[in-house]
């Protein structure tokens, strides 16, 4: 099993408080990793590292190696742009731009400097396709993606995402705004698209976890309490926080 | 109950309050509708302010020939022996003058040459609209005879005078109308232009760096806290900083005298604030979510900013824009030192002149204020206003709709 990061003593300061506690752990890829813990527990936080959206959070420091490919990200050598293009991101809320469905898959190839139409067609069927999106939307692809409804909207997300061919996809509560029908089909959507990509996702929902993660890490006050394969956290948690945490004693 | 009561109170309060202003603004318009809607023509706007005088004789080649002039039935009195019809008018200067309101093409008036030194011999014709002043007749002696402006007394008159005693036309004294505005119109079209044209890209991207790049340290504080003082700087003092400050660099574009050129820098200079506050909350207002999902996707900065950000802040900018629009109109004490009081015809950039807004303190600050006028260039101040209101909004649809 190849790891897809490699990551080493993360400790996360906004401004004096410490948001996350020598986090180590390794991401393996096409697997699906899930993040869970209560509110506030550092997840979202540990994600956001992963492509350096943190970096954006002003009075944000980070310290540890996260390494990717042989290279710290957070070494100066690291392109960040290049970065993003390899590890795409899916947000809480749905956050499609205010453009055309067909603009916004466009939207990452044609920073890129993609120009060619046939390309860009191309690239913007199989995204919506691969996230069966393709059969409520093809008839039109020129309308306001404001219009979808919240659960296409988060696909249409998700294809924006996978338009770039990342390596690796981070999914922050992606369904959480979302009904159950909707989220369904974004689970469904998870394990079909781990045979190509290496998923995160955090989630405030256990049993999302245990439906389709191959790995879970519980966190908790800033700090790793455990990670292991989903099926051992979830039968055999070896710390007793997780135990109560996954049994509902608290959280 | 006693809750109720005070509920209604406040109820009453906004109602009045909002009742009056509604008939203030009536009033306004009411006064400015009643005083200046009677002066509005096509005269007015596209006419000279100042009157020129011109001199002209028949031209020696011009045969004059009674049966070939036709009729007439329009307003006025007319000489169907002279093909010219006449009426008395009051200008906008408050004179009262005999005006021409038609003149048939065969018509001795419309083959003329001007006596003017300088335009000697240049061919004129007798426009519409222009007031006689004296003409000089021959009689049936063949006698030369001055029909000087008192002898003329009204139109009336002075058609039956020609009609009666008239054998030939020899010249015409007579003056164009004046008390137009155009001059003005282009001058404040110039300000508006030159103030927009630099004042939009340095302030639109100082509120992008403000917004999107500089981070919360004491030099970008300050730079907010100046921008929002300069906001409340009295009109007049930037007019002072324009005329110490800008006229040198006007005077590399060539410009000799105060000048629009001046006047527009000055206002764009004005406008900054505004500018940069208005784009700035249009940033405000543009969800971070956008960015974030920009970024994810390894757009870089300048592209989550040109590709997102800006397009969703558009209508912000654009009201931004109208409120630098309605600034420039409005503007007079800082354009007295800066583009000159000198109603100018003809306005170039590099040129005198006045805004509409400056024409009617012209007008006003002489010996004899002409209400009339001053409030019919306020009505078309307002016309124009609501056109660009219009118009703005139009193009925000627009743009938005292209976004969508």
């Amino acid at each position: 099993m190849e790891t897809c990061f490699d990551v080493k003593n993360i400790d996360l300061f906004y401004g004096d408080k410490q948001a996350l506690k020598d986090v180590n752990m390794e991401i393996y890829k096409n697997r699906v990793t899930a993040f869970i813990g209560p509110s506030g527990c550092g997840k979202s936080t540990f994600i956001r590292c992963l492509n350096r959206m943190n970096d954006l959070i002003e009075g944000c420091k980070v310290s540890g190696e996260i390494i990717k490919d042989g290279l710290d990200i957070y070494s100066p050598k690291q392109d960040i742009v290049d970065l993003r293009t390899r590890v795409g991101m899916v947000f809480q809320k749905p956050n499609p731009f205010p453009m055309s469905i067909y603009d916004n898959i466009a939207y990452g190839p044609r920073c890129q400097g993609l120009k060619d139409k046939k390309k860009l067609d191309e690239i913007v069927t199989t995204s919506l396709k691969q996230v069966a999106l393709y059969d409520e939307v093809a008839d039109r692809l020129g309308d306001s993606a404001i219009g979808l409804s919240g659960g296409q909207q988060q696909r249409l997300c998700i294809a924006r995402c996978i338009a770039m061919s990342p390596e690796v996809i981070l999914m922050d509560e992606p369904t959480s705004a979302l009904d159950p029908i909707s989220t369904s089909k974004i689970e469904d959507l998870c394990l079909e698209l781990k045979k190509d990509y290496t998923i995160v996702i955090v989630t405030h929902n256990m049993q999302q976890a245990a439906r389709i993660s191959d790995y879970t890490a519980f966190f908790l006050l800033g700090e790793v309490v455990e990670m292991d394969e989903t099926d051992t956290i979830f039968s055999h948690p070896k710390d007793k926080r997780t135990e109560n945490y996954i049994t509902g004693r608290f959280g | 109950m006693n809750r109720l009561v005070k509920d209604n109170i406040l109820k009453g309060i906004t109602y009045i309050a909002s009742a009056l202003s509604v008939i203030v603004l009536a009033a306004i318009l009411w006064y400015l509708v009643s005083n200046g809607l009677s002066l509005i023509s096509s005269d007015l706007i596209v006419g000279d302010y100042y009157a020129t005088t011109e001199n002209a004789a028949i031209s020696n080649d011009y045969i004059y020939d009674e049966s070939a002039i036709g009729e007439y039935t329009g307003e006025g009195y007319y000489s169907a022996k002279w093909g010219i019809a006449l009426e008395d008018i009051t200008t906008a200067h408050n004179d009262e003058e005999i005006s021409v309101v038609y003149v048939d093409p065969n018509s001795p008036f419309m083959h003329m040459n001007s006596l003017v030194s300088g335009e000697d011999g240049m061919a004129l014709s007798l426009t519409e609209g222009s007031s006689i002043q004296n003409i000089y007749y021959l009689d049936e002696a063949g006698e030369t005879v001055f029909l000087s402006r008192v002898k003329m007394a009204d139109a009336q008159n002075t058609i039956a005078v020609l009609d009666a005693n008239a054998t030939g036309i020899v010249s015409i004294n007579y003056e164009s109308i004046g008390g137009g505005i155009r001059g003005s119109i282009f001058a404040t079209l110039y300000l508006i232009g030159i103030s927009l044209l630099i004042s939009l890209p340095i302030g639109i991207s100082s509120a992008i760096y403000l917004h999107e790049y500089a981070s919360k340290n004491k030099i970008n504080s300050l730079i907010r806290q100046g921008i929002d003082t300069l906001t409340g700087v009295p009109s007049i003092v930037y007019g002072l900083m324009g005329v110490t400050v800008l006229f040198p660099v006007t005077q590399l574009a060539g410009a000799t005298s105060t000048s629009i050129l001046l006047g527009g820098l000055t206002l764009a200079i004005m406008l900054l604030p505004t500018i940069i506050r208005s784009t700035e909350e249009a940033l405000i207002v543009v969800p971070q979510s956008l960015r974030d999902g920009s970024l994810s996707l390894g757009a870089t900065k300048s592209q989550t900013i040109f590709k997102v950000v800006l397009p969703c802040a558009v209508n912000g900018i654009l009201t931004g824009v109208l409120l630098g629009i309605g600034r420039v109109i409005g503007e007079s004490a800082a354009l007295v030192y800066t583009t000159s009081t000198v109603i100018n015809d003809n306005p170039t950039i590099l040129s005198q002149g006045t805004s509409l807004s400056l024409m009617i303190w012209s007008i006003m600050s002489g010996e004899q204020p002409n209400y009339e006028l001053a409030s019919a260039i306020s009505l078309i101040i307002l016309v124009i206003v609501f056109a660009i209101n219009f118009i703005v909004k139009i193009i925000g649809k627009r743009l938005a709709k292209s976004f969508v």
